[in-house]
């Protein structure tokens, strides 16, 4: 499909556009950095960054086993995040781990489980690597459904929950006191983590997921705004790293995942020095 | 710091004798342990509507311990709690009870909100949960923070503010969606005197202004003397008094701190607002 646009220069960005497979690129693109940068906001101010590294990882088990048994990857990996947020959230609160160790023993569990899936089914093959890497730019009409309907369930439950989720965000103790459910919000926000990686998946990879997450937000979080301002800000960084990624990577012909990434610590560097020299 | 406005039928009910006002909170032969060791002893006493009652006693006596057992965060030994006339275990209205924690103004300075952003939290309960604030919670919360004497501080980042202002802030957060008792675990540690004597002298005035009862634990013994209408020591037992039923403030104080304490106390340094910023009403 990348065949088709390759000796391309910036030039010919308009007649790109008009290319249906670069058309669900940056639509699925834009709609997970929107979920990405609002979640990973959230994530950061939790201090739950490794979270997010960690449910990505252990995803790559359900990959490989959607692979295997000829199910949707992206669904069995989102069955397999989703039992790894609720079994990091039981080995916090039973006592069994701290939170980055219990992080660190779901990822490796998920991702050796991968590991033995792949080897039963005779290697990698071409399909794994491009979860494991992202491959935005093949993405078809199930996908950007599934990336859509994701992408919603998330945005909706922040937009829902908005002042709950702040204010068990900043201070979990008064929280509980004013009789919010913070067990419940806390779990069901890390599901969330789960599903938003899951929809990322495509799109970045499972390698480069956590960038997604955290650097729109630690962009965002260097600009002293308001809440308000700095999730704006972190969706609009968010937002721009993909589409320039997407657009550039196209043009020259390198890894998407690799240019949006890259694009996203760009602007963190510029906004962090503007900061620091301003 | 702007006062807050006086609103003449709220004003008498400070000023009112115990019987002819309502009971907001009871204690009866309250027991609490922590670590298998009794910190609260058969506690029992009652807090009216309106009362402005400052919570002393010595570091380690059990006064955070009792606000926590009050509010149900700490499970009791025995004994009954009541607040607003409803046992404490079938007590739903929690939008009418505020807290201010000791170490609410240790938050991360980082953290990215406004002071007008913060205060609108103080509006999140589990009565309202995923309704979104309106245009009319909005003007609350701005006439909160004006009540406070924050209004040209609404759109600064929360870490850019000062201790007092942080109080101050923490203030109108718990008072934003209109409880009727407020909580607050020593509002003023780590702060200088002055800007101590201004928290107090604004708590006065919502209390007296709002008619709201407030309940806060203080080091500051003169002010709990000058402002406050009541006193209860905690030091295992717990004894609450009118102050102004208190004749020598340094022998009552020695039930709380032991005998070797010593409080020297006159009335006339409270420039004639003892125990009330008000007359007492006849």
């Amino acid at each position: 499909m990348c065949s088709a646009v390759t000796d391309l220069s910036l030039l010919d960005i308009p007649r790109l556009l008009g290319f249906q497979f670069f058309q669900y690129a940056l639509l699925g693109g834009v709609i997970a950095a929107f979920a990405c940068a609002w979640v990973g906001l959230f994530l950061i101010l939790r201090k739950e960054a490794m979270l997010g590294d960690g449910v990505a990882h252990t995803s790559f088990g359900g990959i490989a086993l959607g692979l295997l048994l000829g199910i949707s990857p992206i669904l069995v990996a989102l069955v397999v995040s989703i039992l790894a947020v609720i079994g990091i959230h039981i080995m916090r609160t039973k006592g069994l781990a701290r939170s980055d160790s219990a992080i660190a023993v779901m990822l490796a569990t998920g991702f050796s489980a991968g590991l033995i899936i792949i080897s039963l089914a005779g290697g990698f093959s071409v399909e794994l690597f491009s979860y494991l890497f992202g491959s935005i730019l093949t993405i078809d009409m199930s996908d950007l459904v599934i990336v859509t309907v994701l992408g919603l369930v998330t945005l909706g439950f922040l937009g829902v929950f908005y002042k709950e989720m702040l204010s068990i965000t900043f201070d979990e103790g008064a929280a509980k006191l004013s009789g919010i459910p913070v067990e419940t919000l806390a779990i069901s926000f890390d599901v969330l983590v789960a599903t938003t990686i899951v929809l990322s998946i495509k799109v970045v990879g499972i390698v480069l997921v956590v960038a997604l997450l955290v650097l729109p937000g630690l962009s965002a979080l260097q600009l002293n705004l308001s809440f308000k301002g700095t999730a704006a800000a972190a969706v609009c960084f968010g937002t721009v790293s993909m589409v320039l990624g997407i657009i550039l990577s196209a043009v020259y012909d390198v890894a998407t995942s690799g240019v949006i990434v890259f694009m996203a610590a760009g602007i963190f560097g510029v906004v962090a020095v503007y900061k620091r020299l301003g | 710091m702007t006062s807050a406005v006086v609103q003449p039928d709220v004003v008498s009910v400070r000023g009112q004798t115990d019987a002819a006002r309502r009971p907001v909170l009871e204690a009866r032969n309250v027991n609490v342990s922590r670590s298998n060791a009794l910190v609260i002893e058969d506690a029992s006493f009652t807090i009216y509507q309106g009362d402005y009652v400052g919570i002393v006693g010595p570091n380690g006596g059990g006064k955070t311990t009792l606000l926590m057992a009050l509010l149900g965060v700490l499970p009791r030994d025995s004994g009954e709690v009541r607040l607003f006339g409803e046992p404490l275990e079938r007590f739903r209205d929690w939008h009418l009870v505020a807290y201010v924690s000791q170490d609410a103004i240790s938050f991360d300075a980082d953290f990215p909100l406004s002071v007008r952003e913060l205060v609108a939290l103080g509006m999140a309960n589990r009565g309202n949960l995923t309704r979104r604030l309106t245009g009319a919670d909005w003007r609350v919360v701005d006439d909160m923070l004006g009540e406070v004497g924050m209004a040209d501080l609404a759109n600064d980042r929360i870490g850019h503010l000062s201790g007092g202002q942080k109080q101050r802030m923490f203030v109108a957060k718990a008072l934003v969606r209109d409880p009727k008792i407020l909580f607050l675990d020593e509002p003023v540690a780590g702060v200088d005197a002055v800007t101590q004597e201004k928290f107090y002298k604004m708590l006065n005035d919502l209390n007296i202004a709002r008619g709201i009862t407030i309940c806060t634990v203080s080091h500051d013994l003169a002010a709990v003397f000058c402002r406050m209408s009541k006193v209860m020591c905690v030091n295992r037992l717990v004894n609450v008094s009118d102050v102004r039923d208190i004749d020598e403030p340094g022998e009552f104080l020695k039930k709380a701190y032991g005998e070797h304490f010593h409080f020297v106390f006159h009335r006339h340094e409270c420039g004639g607002v003892f125990g009330s910023d008000r007359p007492v009403a006849p």
